[in-house]
C-alpha cells in the first residue's frame, strides 16, 4: 500500500528483534492480519553461538496476499537493526514522532549534540497526549533515526546516543 | 465535591504564563501531586503543538499535576478519563447531557461545538512516567472569536451560550476534580474497560463516517471503535486502520 505501513512494518521487526535481543531468545514468529489482504508474516531468528548473529526475516507483504519467506542473513545484526546498538534509545510506544517543541522553533536536538541524562530529545504523541523522550544517558547524538511527522512503533530505534 | 483534604492538592492563582508552564516548573521543582492548578488569567496559554489558546476572563484554566505510577504507555489513557471526567462535570452544573457528545480522543463537544480543549504532556525516561500534566481550557463564559480559527476547525461554542448557565471556574474545578478522581479510581482498580465502554457510549459519530488527519496522511473512513490501548478505529476502503495520533474531522 504504502511507503507509511511499510516503515512502520520494518519497526516492528525491529521490535521484535530487540525483544528477541532482550529475552536472549533464538526464534520469534509472528503472523499479524488487519483484515483483507493486509497480512504480515514474520520470523526473526538469531544464533546462540559466538558467531555474528543473522537475522532471517520473511519480508512483510504489504499488500501481497501471501508472504515469501526471505532469508536475509546479514554480517552483523546490530549494523542493519540500529535497536541492537548500544546507544540505541528506543520508543516506548506507539505514536507520532516530533522532533520540535512546536512547529517552527528548533528541533530538540540534532546529531552531534553533547546531550544530558534526562534531557528531551523528542516528543511522541499518543492519544493526544505529548510523551517527552529523554535520553537515558549523558553523551553524543550520533545518530537521528526517525524524521519528523514519522509513526514510531513501540521498542522502534529513535536516536543513537553514545 | 471533592475531598481537597484527602491528598489532592489546590491552588488558585490570578494570573500564569499558562497553567501548563507552572505545572512544568512545580514538577522539576519536586512537587509530589496529584495538584490541581487553576488560573483566573493566563497571559500565554497554549494549546496542543504550541496552538494559541484564547482564554477571555471567566473560562476556566487549569492544570492537574500527577505522578502516575505506570509507563507512558498508560499516560494516553488520561485523554479518556480526563475527557469523561469533564463530560461529567458539564453534563452535572448545565443540566444539559443531551447536547454534549465525545470526539477522539479527549475532545468534549456541546451543541455539536468545541468548548474545552484538554492537553496531556507526560515526561519520563526509559519506560516510566515522571509526570504527567493535564491542561483543561474550557469556554464557559466566552468563545474565542471565530477569526482565531485555524482552518475547518470545530466552531467555538460557549457553556453560557448553549445553554444559559452562567458557571463559575471555581465551581467547575470542584466537579472537575470529583469526576477526574472517579475515573481515576475505576481506571485504576478495573483497567481501561470501563473507560472505554463510558467513552464510547458518549462518543459522536460512532459507526458513521469521519477523517483523521494525521502528520502525514489523512483517512477517512467508519469510525469502528477504540481499541484496548486506545487508538482509534477506522474502517477505511483499504482495509482497517488501527490510529494512535491524529486530529478527527466531520
Amino acid at each position: 500500500m504504502t511507503k507509511e505501513i511499510r516503515e512502520s512494518d520494518v519497526a516492528f521487526i525491529e521490535a521484535l528483534a530487540e525483544l528477541l535481543r532482550r529475552n536472549d531468545l533464538s526464534e520469534i514468529e509472528v503472523q499479524r492480519d488487519y483484515g483483507k489482504d493486509d497480512c504480515l508474516n514474520v520470523r526473526v531468528a538469531r544464533q546462540m553461538a559466538p558467531a555474528p548473529a543473522p537475522v532471517a526475516v520473511a519480508v512483510p507483504a504489504t499488500p501481497a496476499p501471501a508472504a515469501q519467506p526471505v532469508a536475509v542473513g546479514t554480517p552483523s545484526a546490530a549494523e542493519s537493526d540500529p535497536a541492537l546498538l548500544p546507544g540505541a534509545v528506543t520508543s516506548p510506544m506507539v505514536g507520532t514522532v516530533y522532533l520540535q517543541p512546536e512547529p517552527g522553533t528548533p528541533a530538540f536536538v540534532k546529531v552531534g549534540d553533547q546531550v544530558k541524562e534526562g534531557q528531551t530529545l523528542l516528543i511522541i504523541e499518543a492519544m493526544k497526549t505529548m510523551n517527552q523522550i529523554s535520553s537515558p544517558r549523558a553523551g553524543t547524538v550520533k545518530r537521528i533515526l526517525v524524521e519528523d511527522g514519522s509513526p514510531a512503533e513501540y521498542g522502534a530505534p529513535l536516536m543513537i546516543v553514545e | 465535591m471533592p475531598d481537597w483534604s484527602s491528598g489532592t492538592e489546590r491552588l488558585i492563582l490570578e494570573s500564569v504564563d499558562s497553567t501548563m508552564a507552572e505545572a512544568a516548573r512545580r514538577a522539576v521543582a519536586g512537587a509530589a501531586g496529584p495538584l490541581w492548578i487553576m488560573a483566573r488569567e493566563q497571559v500565554a496559554a497554549r494549546g496542543r503543538r504550541g496552538r494559541v489558546w484564547e482564554n477571555p476572563v471567566g473560562n476556566f484554566a487549569a492544570t492537574l499535576l500527577m505522578r502516575p505510577p505506570e509507563s507512558p504507555v498508560q499516560a494516553g489513557l488520561r485523554s479518556f478519563t480526563a475527557a469523561l471526567a469533564l463530560y461529567d462535570a458539564l453534563a452535572g452544573l448545565s443540566g444539559r447531557a443531551d447536547l454534549l457528545t465525545l470526539k477522539w480522543p479527549n475532545d468534549v463537544l456541546l451543541a455539536g461545538g468545541k468548548v474545552a480543549g484538554i492537553l496531556l504532556e507526560s515526561a519520563g525516561q526509559g519506560g516510566a512516567m515522571s509526570h504527567l500534566a493535564i491542561g483543561f481550557g474550557v469556554n464557559l463564559a466566552a468563545a474565542p472569536p471565530p477569526e482565531a480559527l485555524e482552518a475547518g476547525a470545530f466552531a467555538p461554542v460557549s457553556v453560557l451560550e448553549a445553554t444559559g448557565v452562567r458557571v463559575a471556574p471555581e465551581v467547575l474545578l470542584d466537579a472537575l476534580a470529583a469526576a477526574f478522581d472517579g475515573w481515576e479510581q475505576r481506571l485504576a482498580a478495573y483497567g481501561f474497560a470501563p473507560v472505554r465502554r463510558a467513552w464510547l457510549a458518549r462518543a459522536a459519530r460512532l459507526g458513521e463516517t469521519i477523517t483523521a488527519r494525521m502528520a502525514r496522511e489523512t483517512l477517512t473512513g467508519i469510525f469502528e471503535t477504540v481499541d484496548e490501548t486506545g487508538a482509534l478505529v477506522l474502517s477505511t476502503r483499504d482495509g482497517r486502520r488501527v490510529i494512535p495520533a491524529a486530529d478527527v474531522f466531520f
